[in-house]
């Protein structure tokens, strides 16, 4: 049987400006999800992404190329992630005056 | 030693419990039911106690730094990682959550280690405050006078920047909050930095290393009785401490925790910087 774990990285926390996920390890997955649940939005709802960055220490950090909508309240998006080695997080920067209050899991699977 | 001929593993030989294995946790299978750790809320989680609202989770980790490479578990790829955030006092906590059948004596063995995120090439011995293990334990629902106790032991490595490297414990309960407005949820936060007294001869310097990304294992033990709701042992390497000198936290019963026993670890970082504790494997047993 495949090992599968969900990690809530991120619970009830606003976003606004630039924001980034804690890293979390995952080098035993093979495939990864990341769900953005809104709870609350504030303001403008255009333009609001995020982006999946790789590291292979936890410290330094580079775009891996996938990217996802935020969703308004109440809203939930994901975004797929294959090939990331050791280390995942999601960061992006919203738009001025805008704020998103979410849930962020990290579903991952070996 | 005479052992069991169920512990000449690799794996167990190394532990030393009591007749019956109640759990044994290698995280190279995964977490093991290691889970996040949150308070009480009710109706919406604003209501949790600040403290509570952000508990850094468990995760899986091989232990790779950036200047060598992986350096895995004490034995397999993967152990147990909690990870602070980067602020002063942020708590990381993993717990597992079953019941007790018999009110007698269990045991808690770990093999873990502790370090910074190596984020400075500086030796940084001083950046992780603390790191801890701990019983969430009720008496069952038959007793009378029942109790709710938890055993909290840490090793407070550091405060402020100075070296204290004391195991303590906490017997002083921490306020109880009534959580939203149906008078039927309650919430303490246990692990507040009050409260903490010196375990007697508990002053131990551990091997930390030199620098941020060589890690060494340690072992830790601690016995306790479920019935007296005292501590019976408490090792950690080569060092044993004498178990009537340290006692647990003590609380009346609560209304829907009876014959809980829930083991829980965390770590605690003492500045802006990320604190990591890693726990290769535990093991519960009982008599």
């Amino acid at each position: 049987m495949r090992q599968s774990h969900t990690a809530v990285i991120e619970r009830n926390v606003w976003w606004e400006g630039a924001f980034a996920t804690e890293p979390y390890e995952a080098a035993w997955a093979s495939e990864a999800l990341f769900f953005v649940r809104t709870l609350e939005s504030r303001g403008p709802e255009g333009g609001m992404t995020a982006r999946v960055q790789i590291s292979p220490d936890g410290m330094v950090w580079c775009d891996e190329g996938t990217r996802m909508t935020l969703p308004a309240a109440p809203g939930l998006d994901f975004c797929r992630v294959r090939h990331f080695g050791g280390w995942l997080r999601l960061c992006g920067e919203l738009p001025p005056e805008s704020s998103l209050r979410v849930i962020v899991y990290l579903v991952l699977k070996a | 030693m005479q052992r069991a001929p169920e512990l000449l593993s690799p794996a167990l030989s190394r532990f030393d419990p009591l007749p019956r294995i109640l759990f044994f946790a290698d995280f190279d299978g995964g977490l093991n039911g290691y889970t996040a750790l949150i308070g009480n809320y009710e109706g919406s989680l604003d209501s949790l106690l600040p403290e509570y609202r952000d508990l850094r989770p468990p995760m899986l980790s091989n232990l790779s730094m950036w200047d060598t490479g992986s350096a895995g578990g004490l034995d397999g790829t993967y152990a147990l990682k909690l990870a602070t955030r980067p602020q002063a006092g942020s708590l990381a906590v993993a717990v597992k959550r079953l019941t007790w059948r018999r009110p007698g004596r269990i045991q808690f063995e770990a093999y873990f280690t502790f370090k910074p995120e190596a984020t400075e090439l500086q030796l940084s011995n001083t950046d992780v405050r603390a790191v801890g293990f701990g019983l969430d334990l009720q008496d069952g629902d038959r007793r009378t006078g029942a109790r709710r106790v938890m055993p909290h032991l840490r090793y407070l490595n550091a405060l402020g920047g100075q070296m204290v490297e004391r195991w303590q414990f906490k017997r002083a309960p921490e306020p109880m909050h009534e959580i939203g407005t149906t008078g039927k949820t309650r919430s303490h936060f246990h692990l507040a930095p009050t409260g903490w007294e010196d375990v007697p001869d508990g002053h131990q310097q551990l091997c930390y290393n030199e620098i941020a990304t060589k890690q060494n294992w340690h072992y830790v033990r601690f016995g306790f009785d479920l019935d007296a709701m005292a501590f019976t042992a408490f090792q950690c390497n080569d060092r044993t401490f004498d178990p009537s000198g340290i006692a647990p936290m003590m609380l009346g019963a609560m209304p829907n925790l009876w014959c809980m026993l829930n083991p829980f670890m965390w770590v605690e970082t003492d500045l802006d910087k990320r604190a990591f504790l890693y726990v290769d494997s535990v093991l519960l047993s009982a008599e």
